[in-house]
Formats: structure tokens, C-alpha cells, sequence
């Protein structure tokens, strides 16, 4: 059987990370949890996950600072990032890119879509 | 001395008492937040299971009702589409979205203000039009939470309705505001019938919410209120131009570079740097040279962003400097 691609899930609201993990097992992706920006970026550095998945405001380091911190190293460099946030501006929309985001999810969401959009990165690399 | 005796260990007594039923209660409601929880963690499953697939869950006891659906209500906040949808159909089927709709009916002000939040939650369309009678309730909590749930339901029905109640300051302008930004770009044709109405306040909400829900195609009516005669409305216009991203307005936006308002030149300035061009960076090092502080830094930001190469110009001054450093650092 081959290997279950793995995707860091990082998202300090309980439910909603619960959710997240849910779907992404369902889409046949292994996960790893954390709550908060620390956690997500040492899972994102030791792990070498196909994608990671980051809440915008999280506790300790937002996921603005772990993308940024993972172009800066050299593991995390290429590791595919979908940042969701509720901030829907299209200015914070620009500031998840600039920080090298390859995808932003504004919330409210749709489980369907995320799914769809990992499923898109991953697929396309 | 002896009733003074006396009423002293009265007191003490009824502190002890008081102590004790405070201690009590606490124990009492960290163990009812406790089970609460373990019931929402065991009950997380069937609820990702409704979002997922529509599968109904059995309860064992109203409790497991009643954390279930408080579960549901959060998810609901956080998702659209069809899983949005179906959290919506579980609370019509299993009757909650009636007994809620009654409740708005309630003669405690602060259950019709409960019930109406929860149905902004509930997500179902059957709720709108009670909602919309809601907006017209005698108390401003209940009126301001029918709002906030319309904004929920994305109900374009509603746009009017609010909108009547910001120009009679029947409710507060961030909570129309918030709601008609949920409820997205139907209710850009009524804001921008606003955006010169008499009223200097509700002309910058207008603004200020086409600016956040339109596009470059609703700027013209906008870029008339850079000359508006209240500075609020023209900070609104300058910023909301931005927003829009209005290539358009470049020329009149510069020229509010020199409006006699800090406020306006600040937000002329930081919008340049959004839709402007090599013509304005002059005119932009002047203001960031030697205008008041916010003016300055927003002029240094645009300089940057319009033209790099004055990153190698340290003279320019110290908001030039910082607005180069920071731009290296993102």
C-alpha cells in the first residue's frame, strides 16, 4: 500500500482543528496536530510534511511568522502552506503571499473546498 | 461589649457561611464545565459526522441534546457550503429553529436577545423573516443580535432594513456594519445611495463599507468625496479608493495629498502606494520628508512600495529609513 502522504494541521480552536484533522483523514492524508505557531513549526521542521495547514492567529507564533520561518530554512523551504484565517481583507489576503503562502482560505470555510485546494497543491508537485 | 461580641461572631459566621456557598458553587460549576466538556468530546465524532454526511446522531438525555446542538452552533460559525447547510436542515428537522422562533416572542428582553443569536447560528433560511421582525423589537440588545444573525444568514433582505436603522441611530455603526458585511456585495447598490446623503456619519460608513465589500467598478461616486466638506468622509474616500484598488482616482488622490486635514493626507498617501505610479513618489518624499507623523509614515510606506530605489537614499530622513528596514524584514 503506499504511503499516506502527511500534512501538519496547525489550529488553536479545538473544533475547528478537529474538523480539519477529520477531513484530511477522510482525503487519505496522515496528520500531525498542534495548537499553537511553535508546535506547527517544529512538526513542520522535523516532520517534513507534503503540506502543512496554518490558522493565521495562533497562540505564540501566528502563521504568518511559521510560513516565513519555513521559506527562510532549508527543510521547509518547499513545504506547500495553505494559511486559513477569519482576517478576509484582501490586504491580509496579500500579506499570507507575500509571507509564502501558496494558498489562503478565508473563513468562514468550506471542509469540500479545503480538501479540494490541499488535493490541487499536492497534486500539481 | 457583649452585643458588640455578639454581632462580631454574627459576622464572622455569616462570612464563613458566605465563604462556604461561594466555594461550593465553584466546586459545583468547575464540575458542570468539566462534564460538559467530556460530553463534547465524546459527542466531536457525531457531530463531524453530520457535517460530513447527514448522518442524524441518537441523544441519551436532553444534556447530550443541548451540548450537541451548542457544538453544532460553533461549527456553524466557522463553515459554509454544505456543511453549513446541513447543520442547518438537523436544527429544522429536529424542531429547534421553531422553538427558537417562538422565543423571539418571549417578554424577557434577554431571551428574545438569546433566541435571535442562536438562529443566526442555526443557519436556516426559515429564520429570516422573524429576524427581520426582530429588527424592529423595543430592545436595542435584541435588535442588535437579529442583526448580527441576518448578517449570518446573508440575508439581502435585510440590507434596507439596517440601513434604516443606522440613519435613525437605532443601532450602533459597527454592528450594522459588520452585518452588512457578511452579507456581502448585495448591498453595495443601497450603500452607494448613501454615499451622498445629508448625514456626515453615515456618508463614511457608506464609504467605508463599499470600500471593504466592491470593487475598481464602485469608485467613481467615491472619488467626489475626496472634496466632501467633513474630513471623516474624505478619509473614508481616500481609503476605501485604495481598498478598491481605483487606478482611476490616482490624479485626485494625489491631489488630497494637500487636503488641510493630517488624517486625509495619511490616508491619500498610504493609498498611493496601492494605486499610484512613479508620477507621485515627488510628491510623496515631500510629505514623508516633512509632514506631521502619520502622514510622513504612511508617505515613507508608499515611497518604498512604489519605488525601491529609495532604499539607497538615506537622507530622505527617518521614516523613509524605517519604512525601508521594515521592508526588508517582510
Amino acid at each position: 500500500m503506499a504511503e499516506m502522504p502527511l500534512v501538519v494541521v496547525a489550529e488553536d480552536d479545538e473544533d475547528i482543528r478537529a474538523l480539519i484533522v477529520h477531513r484530511m483523514g477522510k482525503e487519505g492524508y496522515e496528520v500531525l496536530e498542534a495548537g499553537d505557531g511553535e508546535e506547527a513549526l517544529r512538526l513542520a521542521l522535523e516532520c517534513h510534511p507534503a503540506l502543512a495547514i496554518l490558522d493565521v492567529m495562533m497562540p505564540k507564533r501566528d502563521g504568518l511568522e511559521v510560513t516565513r520561518e519555513l521559506r527562510r530554512s532549508e527543510v521547509g523551504s518547499r513545504t506547500p502552506v495553505i494559511l486559513l484565517s477569519a482576517r478576509t481583507l484582501e490586504s491580509d489576503v496579500a500579506l499570507g503571499f507575500e509571507a509564502g503562502a501558496d494558498d489562503y482560505l478565508r473563513k468562514p470555510f468550506s471542509p469540500v473546498e479545503l480538501g479540494a485546494r490541499v488535493h490541487a497543491l499536492l497534486g500539481r508537485r | 461589649v457583649a452585643g458588640l461580641a455578639l454581632g462580631a461572631i454574627v459576622l464572622a459566621a455569616a462570612s464563613v457561611l458566605v465563604l462556604l456557598w461561594t466555594a461550593v458553587s465553584h466546586l459545583r460549576f468547575a464540575a458542570a464545565e468539566r462534564n460538559r466538556r467530556l460530553l463534547e468530546v465524546r459527542l466531536r465524532p457525531a457531530a463531524l459526522a453530520l457535517i460530513d454526511e447527514d448522518v442524524l446522531p441518537v441523544f441519551a438525555s436532553r444534556a447530550e441534546a443541548e451540548v450537541f446542538a451548542d457544538l453544532l452552533g460553533r461549527y456553524s460559525r466557522q463553515l459554509q457550503g454544505d456543511a453549513r447547510a446541513r447543520i442547518a436542515r438537523f436544527f429544522e428537522r429536529s424542531g429547534a429553529v421553531g422553538l427558537v422562533v417562538a422565543a423571539l416572542g418571549d417578554r424577557r428582553p434577554w431571551t428574545r436577545a438569546e433566541a435571535a443569536f442562536s438562529l443566526g447560528d442555526m443557519g436556516s433560511p426559515a429564520a429570516v423573516e422573524p429576524l427581520l421582525e426582530s429588527l424592529r423589537d423595543r430592545d436595542v440588545d435584541v435588535r442588535a443580535a437579529a442583526a448580527r444573525s441576518l448578517g449570518r444568514l446573508g440575508a439581502p433582505e435585510a440590507v434596507e432594513p439596517l440601513l434604516e436603522l443606522l440613519s435613525t441611530r437605532s443601532l450602533p455603526r459597527a454592528v450594522v456594519g459588520r452585518a452588512l458585511l457578511e452579507i456581502g456585495p448585495a448591498a453595495i447598490p443601497s450603500l452607494l445611495r448613501l454615499v451622498d446623503c445629508e448625514d456626515p456619519l453615515e456618508r463614511a460608513a457608506a464609504i467605508q463599507l463599499v470600500g471593504l465589500l466592491g470593487d475598481a467598478g464602485d469608485a467613481p461616486p467615491l472619488i467626489g468625496r475626496l472634496q466632501d466638506g467633513d474630513a471623516a468622509v474624505r478619509v473614508q474616500a481616500a481609503a476605501a479608493l485604495g481598498r478598491l484598488g481605483a487606478a482611476d482616482a490616482e490624479r485626485a488622490v494625489r491631489r488630497a495629498l494637500g487636503d488641510p486635514s493630517e488624517q486625509v493626507r495619511a490616508a491619500a498617501a498610504e493609498t498611493l502606494g496601492v494605486i499610484g505610479s512613479h508620477a507621485d513618489v515627488d510628491a510623496l518624499v515631500t510629505i514623508a520628508r516633512g509632514d506631521a507623523f502619520a502622514p510622513a509614515q504612511a508617505a515613507a510606506r508608499s515611497v518604498v512600495r512604489l519605488d525601491g530605489r529609495h532604499a539607497t537614499v538615506p537622507a530622505d530622513g527617518q521614516h523613509l529609513a524605517e519604512a525601508v528596514d521594515l521592508a526588508a524584514l517582510t
